[in-house]
């Protein structure tokens, strides 16, 4: 490793920045799965829709601007108290992966079977 | 106006994905060279998507019902009961992936494994959710066309089978 690169990781640390992209991680994780469980019950429960039509004009752009706002406040509210507690890691890394593909997979099965 | 948004649409999210191969493979070789076009690409990852997801849901909210009903109306309404409704959510997923990606790429990926491992496993599941969402578009627009074919066809002629229903 040379000097740069070491003075750039330890940058990194001072910065925070590695706490802030872990905790936005975690958020990633949680709002992709969020993204899905409301459609599920948007589609389920009729007044859900009419409620988040009636909040914007149409229930699409509530739910798009519901899964901004989750993933910001989470990813703030996670780099103010540290979470997760290990920072950056490959578990991160395989839970946001998991929970990318199987809510994709759960939407297209949904989606077939309704 | 209507045609610009629909071609809008699908063009920045080819550039997205294109931005996101451009990413993975900086990932790939990270290094110190290339520390500020890693953190370019995902930018321009993250700006393609958003430009995509305006200039689409503009669409969407403001010309889709009608070819909406014409779908419904056709040979294969399931272009939009499956295609349709799965792909207007799912888009969101990688849309979220595509603003993350950014806040990881800023990082030095080049020594910081966990962080190299989330980039290409982000740009990864934005190039795959990616092409996956360029597949249900081009279904529903050939849905759209089957059914003013259809209609075309029954008007052209309308003793014919289909005429006769």
């Amino acid at each position: 490793m040379t000097e740069q690169l070491r003075r750039q990781q330890a940058s990194d640390a001072r910065a925070g920045s590695d706490r802030i992209a872990a905790a936005f991680g975690a958020a990633t994780a949680i709002t992709v799965v969020f993204n899905v469980v409301l459609a599920f019950f948007k589609e389920a429960y009729e007044p859900l829709n009419r409620v988040m039509a009636q909040l914007t004009g149409h229930h699409w752009i509530t739910h798009g601007l519901a899964d901004i706002l989750v993933f910001v406040v989470l990813g703030w509210l996670f780099a103010a108290g540290g979470i997760p507690s290990r920072g950056l890691s490959q578990g991160l890394v395989i839970t946001v992966a998991a929970a990318t593909v199987i809510a994709g997979a759960a939407l297209a099965v949904w989606f077939a079977l309704v | 106006m209507k045609d610009i948004l629909l071609f809008s649409h699908p063009t920045f999210g080819v550039l997205a994905i294109l931005a996101a191969v451009w990413a993975f493979v900086e990932a790939l070789n990270a290094g110190e060279a290339n520390h500020r076009r890693l953190w370019l690409a995902s930018l321009a990852v993250a700006g393609f998507f958003v430009l995509a997801w305006i200039f689409g849901g503009w669409y969407y909210v403001a010309y889709y019902p009608t070819d909406k009903a014409i779908i419904l109306n056709g040979p294969v309404p399931w272009a939009h009961s499956f295609f349709m409704e799965t792909k207007e959510h799912l888009f969101f997923i990688p849309l979220i992936l595509a603003l993350y990606l950014p806040l990881v790429a800023r990082l030095n990926v080049a020594v910081n494994r966990p962080a190299r491992a989330m980039v290409l496993a982000v740009t990864a599941l934005i190039v795959l959710n990616g092409l996956a969402l360029e597949g249900a578009g081009a279904i529903i627009s050939w849905g759209a066309k089957t059914a003013l074919a259809q209609s075309a066809q029954v008007q052209a002629n309308p003793t014919s089978d289909r005429g006769a229903h």
